[in-house]
C-alpha cells in the first residue's frame, strides 16, 4: 500500500530514444518523465522497447458459435436455430459462412479478420470461458475481469496484476483504459487512467479560458503542501503538455487503415496513436458493447451481424493503423460468457455458457483454431444448453501475459488457480 | 427547528445478552421468541413485534452512553489542539459534514461545538429537504411497489410475450434489422405506459438525485455522511441487474435507520435485504445434497398428494402403489443448488471480524452453513418459481420454520440443519433461522470486530493511517456500549487524535465528497444528479456502481491520479460556467457584498467563503502573479464586458443556460472575475481536502 508521501515512479525506456513515430522528445527538453526515461534508457541494463497488450472486452456475451461456427454441425445447428443458422455451403449466398477450412466458419461479418487469419497472425480459442456457472453478465464479468472466478471479494484486476509485474518504472500511460471509467481489470495499487478521449486530457474552461485557469492551477499545485497531489500535479501537467505537443487532434491514421465510426474504434485509434508516440503504454483496455442479443439477433444481417462488422472492421483499421509497430503488440479479446445453443422465442439467444475469443499478434500460432471443441450434442452440451467449455480461460491470458509481456507469474496474476497455459505461440 | 423527543426507554427492555443452546450468548429480543418450536406465524408475529418496538427496545441514541463514555455538556478538545473556535467549527463541517456552506461555520460557532454535534447525533427536523424528495416518488414508496412500478425492459417484453403481444420482428415486412429494433423498444417503452410503469432508469435516476440532494441540504448532514460510509461497508452495486431494483430500499430501509443505532441491528437489516442477498448470491445458497434440512419440501408435497389420492380414490391399492412410488423416487435433489459461500466469506472478511480477524477457511463454510436458506420471497409468477400459492400455508404450517419478513424469506427446504461449529462456538442441529442470528450474535460481540469497524471509522473520519489508541479507544466504545454507533461517532469528536494537527486537512476527498461540498459552498441546488454523478464515475468514483463488494477504498491514493486530478480541477470549471446539467448555481448570490474590485480582491474574500476555518495565505499568494497579470486583467475587464451587452440583448429571452432562481427571478450573468476565481478555488489542491 502506498502512503501519502511516496512520489510515484517513473519509467526508463529505450523507446524515447529511437524517437519513432510521433515522439518529439529529445535530450534536454520536454518533460521530465521523458528525459528521465531517455537518460535511463542510456544505462547499460535498460531494456529494449517493450511490448503492448490491448485488450477488448465484449460486453454482453457475444455469442461464439454465431462468430465461429462448427462446419459440417449445420444441420444440428440448424434445428438448434432455426432462424439463426448458417451454412458454409457453396451458394449459399449472402447466408454463407466464411469457410476457415479448418473445420470451422467465420460469421460474414467478420470478413475483415480474414487476412490476418490467412497471415497466421489471427489464432482462435474455442469452447473457451469460466469454469464458474454463473449466467449473471455482472457476475461473469467481475470474475474475468479479477482472473478470479467464483470469488467475489478479489480486490483488483487482473490487468492491474499484469501491470504490477512488469518490473519496470512506468509513466502515467503505462496502464490505460481508452473508456469513460476505470474498468474492473485495472483496478488496483497500480496506478492506471481511464480517459475516453485523448483531446478532453488537459484543463477545460468553458469560462475563463483553458489558458489561465491551467496556469492557476499549476501555481496552486505547485506549492501544495501535500506531497501526493504536488507530485500528482505536477506530473499530470507534463502529461498534458506531452498530448498536446503530440497533438492528438491532429493524429492521422495510415491512410489504408479503415476505422468504422464508433466507440471501439475511437478508442482503438486512440491506443494506436499512444502505441506510435512511444510514450510508455504497455496494457490497454478497450470495450465493444451490445452483445447482449436477446432479441433478433439475426443471422448475416441483424443485430449480432452489426456488432461483429464493428469489431472486426474496427481490429482491422487498427492493426494496419499500428504499421511497423505491429511487431509489439498482441490483442486479446474476451467476452464474460457464450450464450444458449438454441434460439429463443424472440429470434436471439440466452445467456449461456462457452464461447470464443481472438487472439492477434506476429508470433501468435495463427490460422488455427485453438482448444477441444466439444461439439453440439444434446449430451456434450452443458446443462443441456450452452456450449460447453473446454479451456479455461486463465490458460488463455496466462499465456498472453508469460509470452507477450514476460509476466510469467501464474500464482499472482490468477491466485488459486491451478490449470496450465494453453500454447498460443509459434515455436521460438 | 425542533428536535426529536427521544421517547423514554423501557426499563425491561435492557438488552443483556443471555445465554442459551450451546452457550452462544444471544439478545433478549431473540429468547423470547424461544422455546424452539413455534409456530411460523408466531415467529413472524414476534419478529414483527420486534421491528416495529426496535428502537425502544435498543438503548436510546445516546442516553445510555452519555454517563459512561461522556457527558454531553464537556467541551470537545479543539481548544487543547490550538485552534480557535473557527478552524474547530471548519473542521467539524468537514468531517461530520459534506463541508460548510457560507455561514455554517459562524452558525456552529454560535450554537456551540458540543450543542451542533449532540444535535446531529440527535437528528433535528429537515422540512426543507422534505419538500424537495417529495418530488421523487421512491423515496418513500413501498419496496414490492417499486419492485412492480420500475421494471425493467426485459421484464415488460416477458410481459408482452406473456400477454400474447406481437413482437415486431425483422421477418415483418419492409423491417430491417434496426427498425424492428426501435420497433421493439417503442412498442414496450408504450405498453409499459398504457400500464402506468416507469423504467428502472428512472428509479435509479431518482437513486442519485436523493443521494445528491440530502448530502447538499440535509440539516442532519452527519447521517448522510454515516448513509454514505456505511452503504460503502456493505456495499452492493447497482450495476447488477438482480440486485439494482432493490438499492434504492437497500439504503433507504436497511442502511439509514441504523447509521446511528446499533451495530447489530444494521448488519441484521443487510444480512436480510434483497440486495444483500442477490448481490452476494446468498438468496441461492442451499444445502449441500445429502445434508439434512430443516424441512423437506418434497416430502411435504408428498403428502399432500397422498391426502389428495386417499381422498379421491380411496383405494389401499392406489395408496399402496403410490407410497411405492414414492419410496422408489430418485433420492438425488431435483433442484441441485449446494452452498455459496459468498456471502459468508464477505460478512467475515469485510462486514464483521476484518481479514486478520482470527477465522478459518472452515469458518467461512460453517458460516455459510448457518445461513442457508436466508432467501427472497420469490415474486409472484416468476419463472421457476418454487412454492406455486403454498408459501402461505408453508409459512403458517406448525413446525415448518418458514419465516417471511417483507421481501426476506427463510426458506427451511434450503436450511441444512446439521450442527455447526464458528469460531470455536457449538451451534446444534436442528435449527432454522436462528443459526444465522447466532452467527450474527457470535459476531457483533467479538473483539475482532469492535477493532475492524473502528479503524475503518477512523480512517474516514480522521486520517488514512489511524494512531493504534484512537482505533483502540473506539473499539472499546463500541464494546462497552452494546455495538453503539452514535457513541463511537461521540468518541471520535472527543478524542484529541480528532483534533490533531496530523489528522486536520489530511484526508482527501472522495469525487462525491468534492462534489457535494462544492456545491454546498456555493449554494448550488440540485434538479437531477445523473450528469454530475457520470462525472464523478470519471474522477474514479462510479457512486452505488463499486463492482468489488469492498466498496471504495478510502485512501487518497486511490483518489489522487493524473486522469483523476485533472477531472477535478475540470470539475470546479464546469460547475462555475453552468455546465452541468441538472445543477442550478448563482454565483452572484453567493454573498451580498458589491461587486469586488480586483481579481486579487475577489480571491481573498471567496477564498474566505469557500474554505472558511483556513490559512488562506498560500492560496491567495500563489495565484498573485497571475491575478495581477496585466493581459488576465485586461481580458477579464474585456469579457465583463461583452457578458454586459449580451445580458441587455438578451434580457427577455429564454436561455436554458442560466438558471432560474426560486422566486422566478433571474440571476445576474456571474462576473467573469468571479466565475475565474471561484472556478479556481473549487480545483485548488487546499479545497481537494478535508
Amino acid at each position: 500500500m502506498k502512503s501519502m508521501t511516496k512520489h510515484p515512479k517513473w519509467m526508463n525506456r529505450r523507446a524515447f530514444l529511437k524517437a519513432g513515430g510521433l515522439a518529439l522528445v529529445t535530450l534536454g527538453t520536454g518533460p521530465a518523465f521523458l528525459q528521465r526515461a531517455a537518460r535511463a534508457a542510456q544505462e547499460p541494463t535498460a531494456l529494449g522497447r517493450r511490448k503492448v497488450l490491448v485488450t477488448i472486452f465484449q460486453r454482453g456475451a457475444m455469442d461464439g458459435l454465431a462468430a465461429v461456427a462448427p462446419v459440417g454441425a449445420e444441420e444440428q445447428l440448424a434445428k438448434l436455430r432455426p432462424r439463426l443458422g448458417m451454412s458454409a455451403a457453396q451458394g449459399a449466398g449472402d447466408e454463407a459462412l466464411i469457410d476457415l477450412g479448418v473445420g470451422f466458419g467465420l460469421h460474414p461479418a467478420l470478413a475483415p479478420l480474414v487476412p490476418l487469419w490467412k497471415a497466421g497472425q489471427l489464432g482462435i480459442v474455442h469452447a473457451v470461458g469460466s469454469p464458474d456457472p454463473t449466467r449473471s453478465h455482472f457476475d461473469a464479468q467481475d470474475f474475468m475481469e479479477t482472473g478470479t472466478p467464483g470469488r467475489k471479494g478479489t480486490p483488483d484486476g487482473w490487468l492491474n496484476r499484469v501491470a504490477g509485474k512488469l518490473g519496470h518504472d512506468a509513466t502515467p500511460f503505462r496502464a490505460m483504459a481508452l473508456t469513460p471509467t476505470l474498468p474492473r481489470s485495472l483496478y488496483g495499487p497500480e496506478p492506471a487512467m481511464a480517459v475516453a478521449d485523448l483531446r478532453e486530457f488537459h484543463v477545460q474552461s468553458p469560462a475563463m479560458g483553458a489558458v489561465d485557469a491551467g496556469r492557476g492551477f499549476e501555481a496552486l499545485y505547485a506549492e501544495a503542501s501535500a506531497n501526493l497531489l504536488r507530485d500528482t500535479a505536477r506530473e499530470t501537467f507534463e502529461a498534458t503538455r506531452t498530448l498536446e505537443q503530440l497533438d492528438v487532434s491532429k493524429y492521422r491514421a495510415a491512410p489504408e487503415a479503415r476505422y468504422p465510426s464508433g466507440p471501439l474504434a475511437r478508442s482503438l485509434r486512440q491506443i494506436a496513436f499512444l502505441i506510435k508516440s512511444n510514450i510508455g503504454l504497455e496494457v490497454a483496455f478497450a470495450e465493444s458493447g451490445g452483445w447482449d442479443t436477446h432479441v433478433l439477433q439475426g443471422s448475416a444481417n441483424g443485430s449480432f451481424a452489426r456488432r461483429a462488422a464493428d469489431l472486426s472492421s474496427a481490429i482491422a483499421a487498427f492493426w494496419t493503423d499500428l504499421g511497423t509497430h505491429r511487431d509489439d503488440v498482441v490483442v486479446l479479446t474476451m467476452t464474460e460468457f457464450g450464450r444458449t445453443a438454441f434460439e429463443n422465442g424472440s429470434g436471439g439467444t440466452d445467456h449461456g455458457h462457452g464461447s470464443c475469443l481472438f487472439v492477434l499478434g506476429r508470433d501468435v500460432l495463427g490460422g488455427k483454431v485453438h482448444g477441444e471443441f466439444p461439439g453440439l450434442a444434446r449430451d456434450a452440451l452443458f446443462e443441456g444448453r450452452d456450449l460447453a467449455i473446454t479451456t479455461d480461460f486463465r490458460s488463455v491470458f496466462a499465456e498472453v501475459a508469460s509470452r507477450h509481456l514476460g509476466v510469467a507469474d501464474d500464482a499472482t496474476l490468477f491466485p488459486g488457480w491451478e490449470g496450465n497455459r494453453l500454447p498460443l505461440w509459434r515455436p521460438a | 427547528m425542533i428536535k426529536h423527543q427521544r421517547q423514554p426507554k423501557p426499563a425491561v427492555a435492557q438488552r443483556r445478552p443471555v445465554r442459551v443452546r450451546g452457550g452462544l450468548p444471544r439478545a433478549a429480543r431473540f429468547s423470547a421468541c424461544r422455546p424452539c418450536f413455534v409456530p411460523a406465524k408466531q415467529l413472524v408475529r414476534c419478529l414483527a413485534l420486534f421491528l416495529v418496538l426496535g428502537p425502544w427496545l435498543s438503548p436510546g441514541l445516546g442516553s445510555s452512553f452519555a454517563a459512561t463514555v461522556t457527558d454531553a455538556a464537556d467541551p470537545l478538545p479543539w481548544a487543547a489542539a490550538g485552534l480557535d473556535a473557527e478552524a474547530a467549527a471548519a473542521h467539524l463541517l468537514d468531517r461530520f459534514a459534506f463541508g460548510p456552506r457560507p455561514g455554517d461555520v459562524e452558525a456552529v460557532v454560535a450554537l456551540g461545538h458540543e450543542a451542533w454535534l449532540d444535535q446531529q447525533l440527535r437528528g433535528i427536523d429537515d422540512p426543507v429537504l422534505d419538500a424537495r424528495l417529495a418530488k421523487l416518488p421512491s423515496v418513500d414508496m413501498p419496496l414490492p411497489r417499486m419492485i412492480s412500478r420500475y421494471p425493467a425492459d426485459a421484464v415488460v417484453r416477458r410481459m408482452m410475450e406473456r400477454d400474447g403481444v406481437a413482437l415486431p420482428s425483422v421477418d415483418d415486412p419492409g423491417m430491417t434489422a434496426v427498425k424492428a429494433e426501435q420497433a421493439l423498444r417503442q412498442a414496450i417503452r408504450a405498453y409499459a405506459r398504457e400500464r402506468r410503469l416507469r423504467p428502472i432508469s428512472q428509479l435509479v435516476g431518482e437513486l442519485y438525485t436523493q443521494k445528491l440532494a440530502r448530502a447538499v441540504m440535509a440539516e442532519n448532514q452527519l447521517r448522510e455522511v454515516l448513509v454514505d460510509f456505511w452503504f460503502n461497508h456493505f456495499n452492493v452495486s447497482v450495476r447488477d441487474t438482480e440486485v439494482r431494483p432493490y438499492v434504492v430500499s437497500y439504503e433507504r430501509d436497511a442502511i439509514r435507520p441504523h447509521v446511528l443505532g446499533h451495530f447489530r441491528d444494521l448488519l441484521e437489516a443487510t444480512a436480510r435485504h434483497p440486495a444483500m442477498l442477490f448481490y452476494l448470491d446468498n438468496a441461492q445458497s442451499g444445502a449441500e445434497p445429502g445434508m439434512p434440512r430443516s424441512f423437506d419440501l418434497d416430502a411435504y408435497r408428498w403428502r399432500l398428494q397422498r391426502r389428495r389420492i386417499v381422498r379421491q380414490q380411496g383405494t389401499s391399492e392406489a395408496i399402496y402403489d403410490a407410497d411405492a412410488t414414492w419410496a422408489a423416487r430418485p433420492k438425488e435433489d431435483r433442484r441441485p443448488r449446494g452452498l455459496n459461500e459468498n456471502y459468508a466469506r464477505e460478512l467475515l472478511e469485510l462486514h464483521t471480524l476484518g481479514v486478520e480477524g482470527g477465522y478459518s477457511e472452515d469458518d467461512v463454510i460453517e458460516v455459510a452453513r448457518a445461513f442457508t436458506g436466508w432467501s427472497v420471497v420469490p415474486p409472484a409468477g416468476a419463472y421457476g418459481e418454487p412454492f406455486g400459492k403454498a408459501l402461505d400455508r408453508l409459512l403458517s404450517l406448525p413446525g415448518s420454520q418458514f419465516v417471511r419478513d417483507g421481501l426476506f424469506l427463510f426458506r427451511a427446504d434450503l436450511h441444512d440443519s446439521g450442527e455447526k461449529s464458528v469460531l470455536g462456538q457449538l451451534i446444534p442441529e436442528g435449527g432454522g433461522i436462528e443459526d444465522g442470528e447466532a452467527v450474527i450474535d457470535l459476531l457483533v460481540q467479538h473483539p475482532s470486530t469492535a477493532r475492524h469497524i473502528a479503524r475503518k471509522l477512523a480512517i474516514r473520519f480522521v486520517q488514512d493511517e489511524p494512531p493504534e489508541a484512537l482505533v483502540a479507544a473506539l473499539a472499546q466504545a463500541y464494546l462497552e456500549n452494546d455495538g453503539s454507533l452514535s457513541a463511537m461517532m461521540r468518541t471520535l469528536a472527543r478524542s484529541p487524535h480528532f483534533w490533531a494537527d496530523s489528522a486536520r486537512r489530511r484526508k482527501i476527498k472522495s469525487p462525491f465528497e468534492l462534489a457535494a461540498s462544492a456545491l454546498r459552498g456555493i449554494r448550488a441546488e440540485v434538479g437531477f444528479a445523473m450528469p454530475l454523478m457520470r462525472r464523478l464515475a470519471r474522477l474514479g468514483q462510479d457512486v452505488y456502481a463499486y463492482p468489488a463488494p469492498s466498496g471504495f477504498p478510502d485512501r487518497a491514493d486511490a483518489w489522487v491520479s493524473s486522469g483523476a486530478l485533472l477531472g477535478r480541477m475540470n470539475l470546479g470549471l464546469d460547475l462555475v460556467a453552468g455546465h452541468v446539467p441538472g445543477i442550478q448555481i448563482d454565483l452572484g448570490a453567493l454573498d451580498d457584498g458589491p461587486e469586488p474590485e480586483s481579481i486579487l480582491a475577489a480571491l481573498d474574500r471567496y477564498a474566505r467563503v469557500l474554505l472558511p476555518g483556513r490559512d488562506i495565505a498560500s492560496t491567495v499568494e500563489s495565484l498573485r502573479p497571475l491575478a495581477t497579470d496585466p493581459a488576465v486583467v485586461a481580458r477579464v475587464a474585456q469579457e465583463a464586458a461583452a457578458l454586459q451587452d449580451l445580458a441587455e440583448r438578451t434580457l427577455d429571452t429564454h436561455d436554458f443556460e442560466v438558471s432560474t432562481r426560486a422566486d422566478g427571478s433571474r440571476p445576474a450573468p456571474p462576473s467573469p472575475v468571479i466565475t475565474r476565481v471561484v472556478g479556481l478555488i473549487l480545483g485548488s489542491p487546499e479545497f481537494q481536502r478535508r
